[in-house]
């Protein structure tokens, strides 16, 4: 059968609609595709809401479970799993409704508001990772701040993705360190041109081409994080005699102040006794 | 539905020529007829369509280079030399064809203009929407429906499925024209459920059939599920 370009295209896109006559969804339409699958808005007949439908093809079943397993507040929960007629996999996921970080970063957010976006995905790699998951590939368009602040990190990984070449790790073989890669990727583009150099030095240390010169694990990166915002020192920073008095003032001010005031005040008792 | 006015070779008619066939089965390739009947019937035409699109072919000498290059990859093994590691097939049999027919080329200008001509591929300039290798797969997926649909027409046939086929066709293969459910269940005296019911089973089925026919033609899971990925929209 000899077909036209229109009708081959329309073959091809019908063919991919999931069938879901056997179940309690009513099709919406797709929202997103990743390495994995295709995902759907969907309208669940039963309790009368939106969820988001992810087909994917039943090779990826057994990873897809274990990421299922992931229980975290930045892992989007799953509702139901469930078999298409066409031998084609499904999850019904909450409908995360949000901006896309890459989106979300164009924006105005402060600096302090971007690091705790950061510090949430690094918590949630360092959750999955002691769980032996890591994600593959980690990206803006990969990571959803919600509506009160929540932050979604999507579309885990599975064996066969090969990630995104812009924020991929050079490595062939990838491990959880190539997440940590992707993590340094993922904050340089968080920050403003003219951020600090240790905030810079952090970057530098997480997307190291040499592996074993990254941050060990995602803790060690939060780690660095919390120093910074501390006011304390970062590990990935070697900083100047200068750089470190001058952050000890900052962190130290109200100390300083009630010193500098005491020796004032010494100094003027004195300077009246001596009169 | 509209022919191809080229060649019905590997069109709906079947395959290609029988003659071909009994050539390409008495080739000793070391792959089993049935795989290789496969490869022929989904490969044949995008072969053809390349080689006319790439160097400007007429339909006669488009059609020989493609038997020729066939025949010439059985007596080589090109097939079983196929190295899954490397490229996927459909890429791997389009860069061999790319250097069999440029040799062919570039050998048939030397002798019409006495040799010393450099070879220079007519569709050089070609936009990069109708390129030789966008037409090769544009081609390639063309006949992976067609001969999907073909299945699932037999399957139809066989299994007392003929109006689940029929409204399949009123609706999906009919361009823009199409009718709305109300129409065909009209038409067919039945309700707009069941329609949708049957255009469901035709689509499920042909993604399988689309599926199988794909699967023929790979070296396993990981390619399979490679081209699959290219050809969903």
């Amino acid at each position: 059968m000899d077909l036209s370009d229109p009708v081959l295209d329309r073959l091809r896109q019908v063919a991919a609609i999931p069938d879901l006559g056997q179940t309690r969804y009513v099709l919406e339409k797709e929202i997103g595709r990743g390495a994995m699958g295709i995902v759907y808005a969907a309208h669940d007949r039963d309790l009368d809401r939106s969820v988001a439908l992810k087909v994917f093809d039943p090779t990826f079943a057994g990873e897809a479970q274990l990421i299922a397993r992931l229980e975290h507040p930045a892992v989007v929960p799953i509702y139901e799993s469930g078999l298409l007629p066409d031998g084609r996999c499904f999850y019904a996921m909450k409908l995360v409704a949000g901006t896309r970080l890459d989106k979300y970063a164009a924006g105005s957010a402060s600096l302090a508001e971007r690091l705790r976006v950061l510090r949430r995905v690094a918590e949630v790699l360092a959750f999955a990772h002691s769980r032996g998951v890591i994600h593959r590939d980690l990206k803006p368009q990969n990571i959803m701040v919600g509506e009160f602040g929540q932050v979604y990190v999507m579309d885990w990984g599975i064996e066969a993705i090969e990630g995104t070449a812009a924020f991929r790790a050079p490595e062939s073989s990838l491990d959880w360190r190539s997440d940590i890669y992707s993590l340094g990727v993922l904050m340089r583009s968080l920050l403003p041109e003219s951020s600090s150099p240790a905030l810079r030095a952090i970057v530098t240390k997480a997307k190291s081409a040499d592996p074993a010169a990254r941050y060990p694990d995602a803790a060690a990166f939060l780690k660095d994080i919390d120093h910074f915002e501390e006011g304390r020192a970062v590990e990935a920073w070697s900083e100047p005699l200068w750089h470190g008095l001058q952050r000890f003032g900052s962190r130290n001010a109200i100390l300083l102040w009630l010193l500098f005031a005491y020796a004032g005040v010494k100094f003027l008792l004195f300077f009246l006794r001596t009169l | 539905m509209p022919w191809d006015t080229d060649t019905a070779i590997g069109g709906p008619d079947g395959r290609f020529p029988s003659t071909q066939l009994t050539l390409l089965q008495a080739a000793s390739c070391g792959l089993p007829t049935e795989a290789l009947d496969r490869v022929l019937a989904l490969y044949w035409k995008p072969v053809y369509r390349f080689i006319r699109h790439k160097y400007g072919k007429d339909n006669e000498d488009a059609k020989d280079l493609t038997q020729s290059f066939f025949a010439t990859a059985l007596e080589r093994e090109l097939f079983v030399r196929f190295d899954p590691n490397k490229a996927s097939f459909r890429t791997y049999l389009r860069m061999a064809v790319e250097r069999f027919a440029a040799n062919q080329h570039a050998a048939s200008q030397r002798l019409k203009r006495g040799g010393d001509v450099a070879f220079e591929p007519i569709e050089e300039h070609a936009s990069p929407d109708d390129s030789p290798e966008r037409v090769f797969e544009r081609e390639w997926q063309r006949q992976l429906f067609g001969l999907a649909l073909d299945d699932l027409r037999a399957l139809c046939e066989r299994s007392d499925k003929a109006l689940h086929f029929q409204i399949f066709q009123a609706y999906d293969l009919t361009g823009d024209d199409r009718p709305s459910y109300a129409e065909l269940a009209k038409l067919h005296g039945i309700a707009e459920t069941t329609v949708t019911n049957d255009l469901a089973w035709a689509r499920r089925t042909l993604r399988i059939l689309v599926t199988e026919r794909m699967r023929g033609v790979t070296s396993g899971d990981s390619e399979l599920r490679e081209e699959m990925r290219r050809v969903w929209i």
